[in-house]
């Protein structure tokens, strides 16, 4: 079991500090998360912009340190700011899932371009993998980069579910260039451009992200905006996004479970002296040490998928209980009476979803064991 | 009682949560809730309940699928037999709103396809169906037997507040967005937490 050291306690500490900030702010941008003009100066979501840019591209004036080093560092920080508000981390600006994409599949260039073009703290980011039809079987998506005959690509087709897609202007975007697993690549799309529209869905939690549904007919991608041309041909597309996921399923569970302890120490702040939350007190703790444990073995093992998925699958599962528990624990009324409880309520259930449903992830936990041979 | 438990669940699968929720409370003049507010049909508010501002996105959601909340301004009902029947019918509105979601998912997942297969003939997929559709048969039964025991129709609830995660589970993000049938299943457990009493909390 991973104990945490000086350093990611300091880390723990801080985080856990920044996210009353958050809190304040939650049920604001829930009601109108295309409001954020409040919101961006924030002192944490500041802190999480530049503390998530890998240090030689941060503002040497600004926040001096990242939490993105390891996969631990991410879940750490990760569940303390969510316990502020999860809806708030996904309507921040910074390099959020796109840059996880970058750092794993861009050269040195294009990462400067990248995080050069997010520096001024008021850009948002997308990435764009999801498509309505295909859902989350990658291997069959649809939309397309064509050879522009002046050069570089034409970007066809469309992506649905992608967070701040409508208002993000550097995104990446993952498509096909032929008809092979190995042809499905990763670009960067800066907006707006010829050719792309966004518009924000209306949904049902996790409103901060503002996921939205994109299209793209023909936009023009440089052939320098593909990322992974780098790279050895089997880990420049969907194979070598796979640690990439393997990051966000770890990140996305320590968010779950940030508002699962958060909605246990609201219980506890309401009900002082009440000794009904233990069971659930124990079961956070435990799944906080499955999380870090998962978390370092991502550190270790990063093509290992089986990890990160029992994590997400337990932590989402997990957060969903908690809060209906919450719910029950303060009684009739509880989720008109206690605005953030009912936001919790609906927030966690938008992590199930998120980078893998339950049924994926169960088939990538058994995956060893559907493909075992039998002994003779 | 019976009739009742058909009645309602049969209104809120063919005509919707506010509907069914209308049958029920017709059923329990004059009943208020165990804590300070109340889910009602907006169409059919109670003479003398005055509805609460809708201040947050639940409430907004709540209002699309004809509900308001409501307060009485009198003193906290008290937990008894009437309260009990009302949420065993509550609970029968509540499966027939499960059902509608259950539907809507079949639906969703027969014109889908995953690595060339329809996505409703996946194993996994199918447990769940079964699962859910088992489980509801159950609960109904529950409520016709046991309607009048307070901890089973509360354990009713709570069991259909777990199916129709399970069945929401089955659309992905779509069951996300709002306007689906999984926000009708998200209001009628807002009801139900109004209406329904807490053991050791009031």
């Amino acid at each position: 079991m991973i104990e945490l050291d000086p350093p990611l306690r300091a880390l723990r500490d801080r985080c856990r500090d920044a996210a009353a900030d958050l809190r304040s702010r939650a049920l604001s941008v829930d009601a109108d998360p295309a409001d954020m003009a409040d919101h961006l100066d924030s002192p944490t979501l500041a802190m999480v912009r530049a503390a998530s840019t890998p240090k030689r591209f941060q503002d040497p004036s600004g926040w001096q340190g990242e939490y993105t080093d390891s996969c631990l560092s991410r879940a750490v920080a990760s569940l303390e700011l969510a316990g502020g508000d999860a809806g708030l981390l996904t309507a921040n600006t910074g390099p959020a899932l796109a840059g996880i994409a970058v750092d794993a599949l861009g050269s040195e260039t294009q990462q400067e371009f990248f995080y050069g073009s997010i520096a001024d703290g008021r850009t948002w980011t997308f990435f764009a993998m999801t498509e309505d039809a295909r859902g989350s079987d990658a291997t069959a998506m649809e939309t397309r980069l064509d050879p522009d005959p002046d050069g570089g690509y034409r970007l066809f087709g469309a992506k649905r579910y992608v967070g701040n897609g409508s208002r993000g202007a550097t995104g990446v975007v993952f498509a096909r260039t032929g008809r092979s697993p190995l042809s499905i690549r990763a670009a960067i799309v800066r907006c707006p451009t010829p050719g792309f529209a966004g518009h924000a869905l209306e949904m049902t939690g996790l409103r901060g992200a503002l996921i939205s549904e994109l299209s793209f007919d023909g936009v023009h991608v440089p052939r320098e905006m593909l990322l992974g041309a780098h790279l050895p041909a089997s880990r420049r597309g969907i194979w070598g996004a796979s640690r990439t996921f393997n990051v966000m399923r770890i990140q996305i569970a320590a968010m779950a479970l940030g508002v699962a302890f958060a909605a246990r120490d609201y219980v506890c702040d309401q009900r002082p002296g009440w000794s009904g939350h233990e069971l659930t007190t124990a079961r956070l703790a435990a799944a906080r040490a499955l999380l870090y444990d998962a978390a370092n073995e991502v550190d270790l093992s990063p093509d290992d998928r089986r990890t990160p998925s029992i994590a997400k699958l337990h932590l989402t599962d997990l957060a969903v209980q908690v809060t209906g528990w919450a719910a029950n624990a303060l009684g009739p009324g509880s989720l008109l009476l206690h605005p953030l409880l009912e936001k919790w309520c609906r927030d966690v259930r938008a992590f199930e979803f998120m980078d893998g449903t339950s049924n994926i992830l169960r088939l990538h936990i058994t995956h060893g064991i559907a493909t075992r041979r039998p002994t003779s | 009682m019976r009739d009742m438990i058909d009645e309602c669940e049969q209104t809120a699968y063919s005509a919707g949560l506010a509907a069914g929720l209308a049958v029920a409370l017709a059923e329990a003049p004059g009943i208020t809730p165990p804590g300070r507010v109340a889910a009602v049909p907006t169409a059919a508010l109670p003479p003398g309940w005055a509805i609460t501002p809708a201040s947050t996105v639940g409430h907004r959601m709540a209002g699309q699928e004809g509900i308001s909340f409501a307060t009485t301004g009198g003193p906290i009902g008290p937990v008894d037999g009437q309260l009990t029947q009302f949420c065993a019918h509550l609970g029968a509105v509540r499966l027939g709103v499960t059902r509608r979601l259950l539907e809507w998912a079949v639906e969703y997942l027969s014109g889908r396809t995953v690595g060339g297969e329809p996505t409703i003939s996946k194993q996994l997929v199918l447990g769940v169906l079964a699962d859910v559709q088992t489980a509801v048969e159950a609960a109904r039964r529950s409520l016709q037997v046991s309607g009048t025991v307070p901890a089973a129709v509360v354990d009713v609830h709570d069991r259909v507040t777990t199916l129709d995660w399970e069945a929401a589970k089955l659309l992905g993000a779509s069951g996300y967005v709002a306007g689906t049938p999984t926000r009708s299943a998200y209001v009628a457990q807002l009801t139900a937490n109004c209406w329904l009493p807490r053991e050791g909390v009031s």
